[in-house]
């Protein structure tokens, strides 16, 4: 057994805690979650059971912490966890699976699912069993500060670029500001357009902001990997800079496992409360129009429908801002049957995006958000995500499916109105 | 002399057992610890714990139309079981001469046999759909058979000693319930007092985040 | 309570052979029931008036009417002797247990010497490489469940049935005893679950049963038993279907007996009761004896039988052999699936020869 191996053990085990036990010790085999979960649903093979993806993190727990386990191996009978436990389940914990969270939502004796997968990955990372490509993408967002190594030059062209558009000036480390916004590496690259929004929606709404040429990244590839250390320095980057320039606020962008990483995993990461709040986009321009510092205007009468993005909506808490905004820019606004914290995954999401030899699967799974969208027969879908929105325009490519994807700040940009003419 | 045992030192014995095991499995658990989350909280993660203890007994509403059987003969089996197990007059009398020494009003013969038959019925339908269903059969392991298995015996045991008339076959039912509280600490019967804490804590984290789970 | 002239149907038929039978042997004075003592020796076999003769012939109710009055209100309170009682007996000790043992017996030994002879029957062309959904998840559990349940009543009611000739000299009648309750009391409680199974499989399956065009023509060729030509079928052959309405109509008896015998408290006379427990008993050995046969085909009668009722899949040849409108149908649908994506969707992981996803095994 190499070394790594025996390291990715004993970190597989430092993750068992008493939720950990406890949803081990309730599972009854039930099945319920497959019916929940996308790569399942889609395939009906039966491999994807979300809680048969936890089979070495479970065969540990039972040798560790239960009578039979226990026993079991004081006697020789059972096989400790072994390298082939690893590599035969590298594919069911990383393709297979977004961090979604539907499981999460179903299981009848309250499992957390996906808990329990975010921390079985921090032990198959450290064993070296994960994903070359979302390995890569982790080495690049340590080395360059992203995982699609996007550097800062990329990003001040980007907004240079903004700048000339709109006329607008974009502060870089202004210190003392209230907001300090970061983006993903995809806005960036995919979508400036979402910067010029920001650009627009901020002057309009009076708020004081900056980006830092030192911290601009808000994906996490530790969270999605599963590597804590990685992801501590990751987030631990952006909070040095948001304490360093003293901003109250951190605004997460449209991208959804930066919510997580950012709101709710990130002081656990570096082990102490920020001193400043995080607010997610969606929210903070909830919030904006609510105060009536921003407002809109003209109703786009397309039928349009929400894709809510998993990390933000059902395990961000993020469920009401986006409908408020949509609903005050779109008088067609039809909910999907499943929507808000039961909507279906986009299947790229947890690192599947970054995964390469997931793509077939991924692809095969989008039939699940195809049907949701024959079901409705609309044509528009407006998301919060940037990631979402590359992976649903691959989707809907595939399928050969005549259907726009919009982001829902950009939309917002679109219907504000300004004191002058823009 | 065997029926003089099964009365009384095992009797002793396999309520200890279960009572110490199941308290001692509930600590063990406990014991390991949660690390404190030092996020900013959207919501009540009390709250949150309290609400999911509850809502999860109503099925998602994708889940239920999927997992249909599932929820309807889960239910006829654990409601029907509760019913029986407190509320039949032969486990009244048992338990008030030999646990609480106090009885409570039980609820009359023809609500025993349809409760009974519920349990039947949900038992045996779940355990069919254990063996036949891709996901159960993947995932089901030995401890969910013998588990099943156990609880059916004890249930027809009782069922044929509903006379009441003869001593073997009273005996044959506390034997085998006897059994069946030795092992429950030991297996995934704990699921019957684990159920609150996992519920509990996944409602936590949910709670804190904003979220109804 | 009004003696045999309004009922109809096939208990009036046993009741008029029984009671033909039994006047018979009435008329011979030394065969009637043991329950009159011998003539005490040293008296000669001359006929002497009974004193209490009139006495008796009146409680004994042959000719007067049948109930009288009581203080007592109830049911059948007012019937001193029920005279139908010792004709039920009868005919359920010499005539319902033995035939009836003759009857399974005969059909297990039927069985037995059909397979001797034709052996278990292949499918023709041999099983292929591929296969086509034949049950779900949810028809394969209610019919176990049936199933389970039928072959747990069978054999409880079998042991009250044929208990006491066959078992009492074998274990003896303590031992008996204790079996016997734990038998009607399993019986008794287990008998409602059957209706709830009854009603699923009902409900399920009722559509598929419906009689459809060459169904008769199944029927008079055998199901292919007579001759050798291929005989064409539906989802269901003409065989499964007639056991589908046996099992619902037979069932239907079987069950609506056993709630009149297992409530007597709902106010129902003597005679519904005997008339229930023939209707019970012999429906049961009826679809006992039926289910043999059902059992024998599905099991080691014919090669890919059970497959279907086992995984949910059944071989694409034996489907086309045996329920070919059905399998050309759906193969032309598309339905059909290779062997080893069934055993992605199933499961059986062993069977596949590498680690590959339902659709690769699909190609």
């Amino acid at each position: 057994m190499s070394e790594a191996f025996e390291q990715g053990v004993a970190a597989l085990s430092a993750q068992i805690d008493a939720k950990v036990a406890s949803y081990f010790s309730s599972c009854i085999h039930c099945g319920l979650c497959a019916e929940a979960c996308l790569f399942y649903t889609e395939t009906h093979d039966p491999r994807y059971t979300p809680i048969h993806k936890l089979e070495p993190m479970k065969k540990l727990w039972r040798q560790e912490h239960t009578f039979w386990g226990k026993l079991g191996k004081a006697m020789g009978l059972s096989k400790p966890l072994s390298e082939a436990d690893f590599a035969d389940w590298e594919r069911l914990v990383y393709d297979s699976c977004t961090l979604c969270g539907r499981c999460s939502m179903v299981c009848p004796v309250g499992n957390d699912i996906t808990y329990m997968i975010r921390k079985t990955r921090e032990g198959f990372s450290v064993a070296g069993y994960a994903p070359d490509g979302m390995k890569e993408a982790t080495q690049r967002a340590l080395t360059i500060g992203s995982p699609m190594g996007v550097t800062y030059k990329t990003l001040s062209a980007a907004i240079a670029n903004v700048e000339k558009e709109t006329g607008l000036h974009i502060p870089v480390d202004q210190p003392g500001v209230d907001y300090m916004t970061i983006f993903s590496s995809m806005e960036i690259v995919n979508f400036p357009e979402f910067i010029e929004a920001l650009a627009r929606i901020f002057k309009q709404a009076g708020v004081t902001w900056t980006i830092s040429s030192k911290a601009y990244e808000a994906t996490n590839s530790g969270i999605q990997i599963g590597n804590k250390e990685a992801a501590a320095e990751l987030v631990g980057r952006v909070v040095n800079a948001a304490e360093e320039l003293g901003v109250k606020y951190v605004i997460s962008p449209e991208c959804g496992h930066a919510y997580t990483a950012i709101r709710w995993e990130g002081p656990n990461l570096i082990g102490r409360p920020y001193q400043f709040e995080v607010v997610h986009i969606l929210e903070l321009l909830d919030q904006l129009k609510a105060q009536g510092r921003i407002q809109v205007k003209d109703f786009d009468h397309t039928p349009m429908t929400l894709h809510d993005p998993c990390q933000i909506v059902r395990r961000g808490g993020v469920i009401q801002p986006p409908r408020n905004l949509l609903n005050s820019v779109a008088d067609h606004f039809v909910e999907m049957k499943d929507h808000g914290v039961m909507n279906w995954c986009c299947g790229g999401g947890g690192g599947v995006s970054a995964n390469e030899r997931a793509e077939e699967l991924r692809l095969e799974v989008f039939k699940r958000k195809k049907s949701q969208l024959d079901e409705l027969g609309v044509n528009t879908l407006v998301t919060a995500c940037a990631n979402c929105r590359i992976i649903l325009e691959e989707g809907l490519e595939h399928y050969e499916m005549d259907t726009e994807v919009i982001s829902l700040t950009e939309l917002l940009a679109e219907h504000l109105v300004t004191d002058k003419p823009s | 002399m065997i029926g003089e045992f099964i009365d009384g030192p095992l009797w002793t014995f396999s309520l200890s057992v279960f009572v110490i095991g199941v308290i001692w499995r509930i600590i063990a658990i406990l014991k390991i610890g949660v690390k404190r989350d030092l996020s900013q909280p959207r919501g009540s993660s009390g709250m949150g714990a309290l609400r999911a203890l509850f809502s999860r007994f109503i099925p998602e509403r994708t889940v239920t139309s999927r997992g249909r059987l599932q929820l309807v003969a889960g239910y006829l089996f654990h409601l029907g079981l509760f019913a029986l197990l407190i509320f039949a007059k032969p486990h009244v009398d048992f338990i008030a001469e030999r646990i609480t020494g106090f009885d409570w009003p039980a609820m009359p013969h023809w609500a025993f046999i349809v409760a009974a038959e519920f349990a039947f019925a949900g038992i045996i339908l779940l355990w069919l759909h254990r063996l036949l269903n891709p996901v159960t059969r993947l995932l089901s392991d030995l401890d969910d058979h013998i588990g099943t298995l156990l609880v059916f015996l004890v249930m027809l045991s009782g069922c044929l000693a509903l006379a009441q008339s003869f001593e073997p076959l009273r005996l044959l039912h506390l034997l085998l319930a006897e059994l069946l509280l030795i092992y429950f600490p030991f297996s995934k019967l704990m699921h019957a007092f684990t159920f609150v804490l996992s519920r509990g804590y996944t409602g936590a984290t949910m709670g804190r985040k904003g979220v109804n789970a | 309570m009004k003696q045999s002239a309004s009922r109809t149907g096939f208990a009036a038929v046993i009741t008029r052979l029984i009671g033909a039978v039994l006047i018979g042997l009435l008329i011979n004075p030394s065969t009637v029931s043991a329950q009159e003592p011998p003539a005490p020796s040293g008296i000669s076999d001359v006929r002497v008036l009974n004193p209490g003769g009139e006495l008796w012939r009146d409680v004994r109710q042959r000719t007067a009417p049948v109930s009288g009055k009581t203080q007592i209100k109830g049911v059948d309170t007012g019937v001193l002797i029920n005279s139908n009682g010792d004709r039920w007996r009868h005919f359920r000790i010499n005539q319902l247990i033995p035939i009836g043992g003759y009857v399974l017996g005969g059909v297990l030994l039927a069985l037995l010497l059909f397979y001797m002879i034709r052996g278990k029957v292949p499918v023709e062309g041999g099983l292929s490489d591929r296969k086509l959904l034949r049950y779900s998840n949810y028809e394969r559990t209610i019919h176990w469940f049936i199933a389970g349940v039928f072959i747990f009543l069978g054999l409880s009611g079998l042991i009250l049935l044929f208990g006491r000739p066959v078992l009492i000299p074998l274990i003896g009648k303590e031992a008996f005893s204790v079996l016997a309750s734990a038998a009607k009391e399993g019986h008794n409680l287990m008998g409602p679950v059957f209706l709830l199974a009854l009603i699923l499989i009902f409900v399920r399956f009722v559509r598929r049963n419906i009689y459809q065009k060459g169904d008769l023509t199944w029927l008079l060729r055998g199901g292919g038993v007579i001759g050798k030509k291929h005989v064409p079928s539906n989802f269901f052959n003409m065989g499964e279907k007639t056991l589908f309405w046996m099992l619902v109509f037979v069932g239907g008896t079987i069950i609506v007996s056993g709630f009149v015998l297992v409530s007597p408290s709902l106010g129902h006379t003597r005679e519904w009761m005997e008339l229930a427990h023939v209707g019970h008993a012999i429906g049961a050995l009826l679809m006992i004896a039926v289910i043999f046969g059902h059992i024998y085909i599905g099991t080691v009668g014919m090669e890919g039988a059970i497959e279907g009722m086992k995984t949910g899949y059944c071989d694409l040849n034996w489907a086309k052999e045996h329920h070919d409108f059905w399998a050309n149908e759906a193969e032309k649908n598309g339905e059909a699936l290779t062997n080893e994506e069934v055993a992605c969707l199933r499961g059986d992981f062993e069977r596949l020869p590498r680690e590959i996803s339902v659709k690769e095994a699909g190609k």
